[in-house]
């Protein structure tokens, strides 16, 4: 049987779009098992383990055997990695207690095996509106363990943040993003520490109507996340560009300084922001290239 | 013998009125050009209590902002008009008969203020002439409800009145004859004041007044569906609704009903379809909006031609740049018009598929539910067998009914639905939520959309049902419950009865169609997500910002 020709058209990017396999099609355990190289991927504290949250069905929240959170152990380009995935469909992707340890139980086992001789990268898959709501202040708290545990590993090993979408990453475990030692995003990702909706419900739609997508992802979009440098990466929506991109992150290691330590840059950029006349989104990263001229050039 | 010969009368009264009424308005125009500034005051001089005044509302473009100035007139001095709005879909266009500007009504489709509609109706602010259908009502203006005044929308004008519609010519034309050949003021908002107008799709002596608004009339897009929404369950339907009823009966002319249904089918045009080698065979000439979603079959070289009800905002480049399949003007861009796409739509195509929101255990369904009006809209005009049709096509033969020497074919009807709707809601039911609502408004009959004895087909996820070749009425429930599923209607009939009605061909469950249950993944969708859309449009295809995700 014949396979559909190709759109008429001498754009070459079209062809790739439709060639590829959409990373955003996949749920967390695809997306987990995608990454890892061929055959090696074994998944953690899996559903048949049953390690569930609960605090979920006493507020009338149909629990999940997983809760929420994928860990799956295997290689990466032939090294030993840990690929975390936090499933969008259930609750959001929010962080519980029960997810949340999983989350931070992971990366500290990772910083352990590179302690003890076998170095272990981390890639955390975030689609996430943060903090699970039903979950409060263990859920807060766990995300404090999460940022621990990532800081105790990144000084060993990378620890990669992807962003694909299609929720995005927000709330407590954005703040995990910012961690990361890179971040890799697609187009249609979303990083922002408070959400649209959040903003709309607490500000006023004056301030923000999160039904506006354009508003949306010109500021928390990939695109304008990547181009202000609060993300590094930007990469299409397709399993081999995202894989690629993640092994190529690994390889680059760990670097002398993360860009949460840059505080001196991270700074300026706050300086030269002012809140009263904020800059269009599309100016940020003018603004923000001027305020900081040279990157890591900071005292 | 006494003479029958009356008084002399005047014969030209009609004409008097709109004499005077121009007359009326003439401080608030240059030329044809009324004052936008003013417009509540322009309209006020030219409407009289008691006219009949057609106001552009049809499914997706809207006369916003003369609506708006309508609802604003002093009902001391407006009052008692009769509008003939095909769609209610602004707050303004009730807030006309709230204010006591309006009071009765002839309308076709009230989806988007269906509830107010509801309560306004209960509360006896609005006396409703009757719900039609869409070209019923145009119909209805060229004979017993021609407008006094029209107010319209369109593009581009030019100071002639000529005026450019574009993509979205839709019902503009229609209206804007039934007023202007019988005396009555035609009223154009335009966005847009121009030397010379790029086509002209309405002539300017068929329009008195134009006034530029001060922004873009309202364009829904309404027959946008996102891939990402369509689930597993729609793409075992489409399945089924392509080997079941497209390839058995060889429908080349078609129409799709708007939902995520229909856009799954024509999504698995290019890959499940190109599988079972029915490119060319199938699906070749539509009259259909430009939806989206059927890029990704027109590029596969699937589709010769679609006429358009409507445009489709986002697809204006895509379609300029495809003029082999759509109808496009010498300026390039789509020329849609609805009342020739329904009639297209009856006559000349071989099937409709449209979902419904409940279906009876006869077959007959509807839109309307408790508490709404909604209407009717255009589905009953394509969702019915015209009995106006002579010529053949092997699609229509393929479905031949009467006695000889009265034989004809049939148009199929095709109903496709869930068996239970989001939510658990079961979309086959013992009676229509119908059937109450016209009890409660006083409706002499229940608003139904598609009665039971037009539909040919119907198609859930436990197969397709053959209603057309059922001997009588019990046949018919029969067929239908076999594949209602766990609803009450499905669970009144006994396994064995299926068994029987699997083997006289009225049923066909999924392994009878050689349908792998176990492909009904979404790797089946040519696109996936509006990005795959726009890939596969080379770029051409813009879509809206509510469809943006990137």
């Amino acid at each position: 049987m014949t396979s559909p020709p190709p759109p008429r058209n001498e754009d070459t990017d079209w062809t790739v779009m439709l060639t590829r396999t959409g990373f955003i099609e996949l749920d967390a355990r695809a997306r987990a098992t995608a990454l890892l190289d061929d055959g090696t991927a074994r998944e953690l504290c899996g559903p048949f383990d049953r390690i569930e949250s609960p605090w979920l069905e006493p507020q009338g929240v149909v629990p999940q055997s997983d809760d929420g959170v994928i860990v799956v152990k295997g290689r990466l380009g032939g090294r030993p990695a840990v690929v975390i995935a936090i499933e969008q469909a259930f609750q959001g992707g929010g962080v519980g207690e029960v997810s949340g340890v999983k989350i931070a139980a992971a990366l500290s086992l990772a910083a352990r095996d590179s302690r003890d001789g076998t170095p272990t990268a981390a890639v955390l898959l975030l689609e996430t509106g943060g903090v699970r709501l039903q979950e409060a202040n263990l859920g807060l708290a766990t995300v404090a363990e999460v940022c621990s545990a990532l800081l105790e590993l990144r000084a060993l090993q990378p620890v990669i943040g992807v962003i694909a979408g299609t929720l995005g990453c927000f709330g407590g475990m954005s703040i995990a993003a910012g961690l990361c030692t890179t971040l890799i995003i697609t187009a249609e990702g979303r990083l922002g520490l408070d959400g649209p909706q959040v903003i709309e419900s607490e500000a006023g739609i004056a301030e923000f109507d999160a039904s506006d997508h354009t508003l949306i992802w010109s500021i928390d979009g990939g695109a304008q996340r990547t181009r202000t440098g609060l993300a590094d990466v930007l990469v299409l929506d397709d399993v081999t560009a995202i894989r690629s991109a993640v092994i190529e992150a690994m390889e680059r290691g760990v670097p002398g300084e993360h860009r949460s330590q840059r505080i001196g840059e991270l700074r300026a950029r706050l300086e030269a922001v002012d809140p009263a006349a904020p800059p269009a989104p599309a100016d940020l990263a003018a603004v923000w290239a001027h305020a900081v001229p040279q990157e890591g050039d900071q005292p | 013998m006494t003479s029958a010969r009356a008084a002399p009368r005047d014969w030209t009264q009609r004409r008097t009125a709109k004499r005077e009424r121009l007359e009326a308005v003439r401080s608030f125009t240059s030329g044809r050009v009324l004052d936008a500034g003013r417009m509540r005051d322009a309209l006020q001089a030219l409407l009289r209590p008691g006219d009949r005044v057609a106001l552009e509302g049809d499914n997706q473009k809207q006369a916003d902002f003369l609506a708006e100035a309508l609802a604003d007139c002093d009902p001391g001095v407006v009052h008692d008009l009769h509008l003939l709005i095909s769609s209610i879909s602004l707050r303004e266009h009730l807030d006309v008969f709230e204010r006591g500007v309006a009071r009765r009504l002839d309308f076709a489709y009230a989806g988007p203020q269906s509830v107010r509609m509801a309560q306004l109706l209960a509360d006896g602010k609005v006396e409703v002439g009757a719900i039609h259908t869409y070209v019923e009502l145009y119909a209805r203006m060229f004979v017993d409800l021609t407008p006094d005044v029209a107010l319209l929308c369109a593009e581009q004008a030019d100071h002639e009145g000529n005026l450019y519609t574009g993509p979205g010519t839709e019902d503009t034309p229609t209206i804007a004859e039934a007023a202007a050949f019988r005396s009555g003021v035609v009223l154009v908002q335009v966005n847009e004041l121009v030397e010379r107008v790029p086509r002209v799709d309405i002539p300017g002596d068929w329009v008195d007044l134009i006034v530029e608004s001060p922004r873009p009339y309202v364009l829904e897009p309404l027959f946008t569906r996102d891939p990402r929404e369509i689930g597993q369950v729609s793409i075992l339907m489409a399945m089924l609704a392509l080997r079941g009823v497209y390839e058995r009966h060889g429908v080349t002319t078609l129409n799709h009903g708007i939902g995520f249904d229909t856009a799954a089918i024509e999504l698995i045009l290019p890959t499940y379809g190109e599988e079972l080698g029915l490119r060319g065979k199938i699906c070749k000439h539509w009259t259909l909006n430009p939806h989206p979603t059927l890029i990704p079959a027109i590029e596969s070289g699937w589709v010769e031609s679609v006429h358009c009800f409507g445009g489709e905002p986002g697809t204006e480049r895509y379609v300029a740049a495809r003029p082999d399949v759509f109808f496009t003007g010498g300026d390039g861009s789509l020329r849609s018009n609805r009342v020739l796409c329904q009639l297209a739509g009856q006559y000349a195509v071989d099937m409709f598929i449209g979902s419904s929101l409940q279906i009876d255990a006869d077959a007959n369904s509807s839109t309307v539910t408790e508490g709404r009006l909604t209407g009717f809209g255009g589905a009953p005009n394509m969702g019915h067998d015209p009995h106006g049709r002579r010529h053949t096509s092997p699609a229509w033969l393929s479905l031949l009914t009467g006695e000889a020497p009265a034989l004809r074919g049939r148009k199929l009807v095709v109903q496709i639905t869930q068996t239970f709707r989001s939510g658990g809601t079961p979309a086959f039911v013992e009676s229509l939520d119908a059937v109450q609502v016209a009890k409660d408004s006083g409706m002499p009959i229940p608003p139904i959309m598609i009665y039971g004895d037009d539909v040919s087909h119907v198609v859930t996820e436990e197969g397709v049902a053959y209603l057309y070749k059922a001997a009588g009425l019990a046949d018919r429930r029969e067929a239908l419950a076999a594949i209602a599923g766990a609803t009450l209607v499905g669970r009144r009939l006994d396994e064995r009865r299926v068994e029987a009605l699997r083997r006289d061909g009225l049923v066909a469950l999924p392994e009878d169609l050689k349908v792998d249950v176990c492909r009904a993944k979404r790797s089946l969708l040519a696109a996936r997500s509006v990005e795959d859309l726009v890939a596969w449009s080379g770029g051409l295809y813009d879509p809206p910002a509510q469809f943006r995700t990137w």
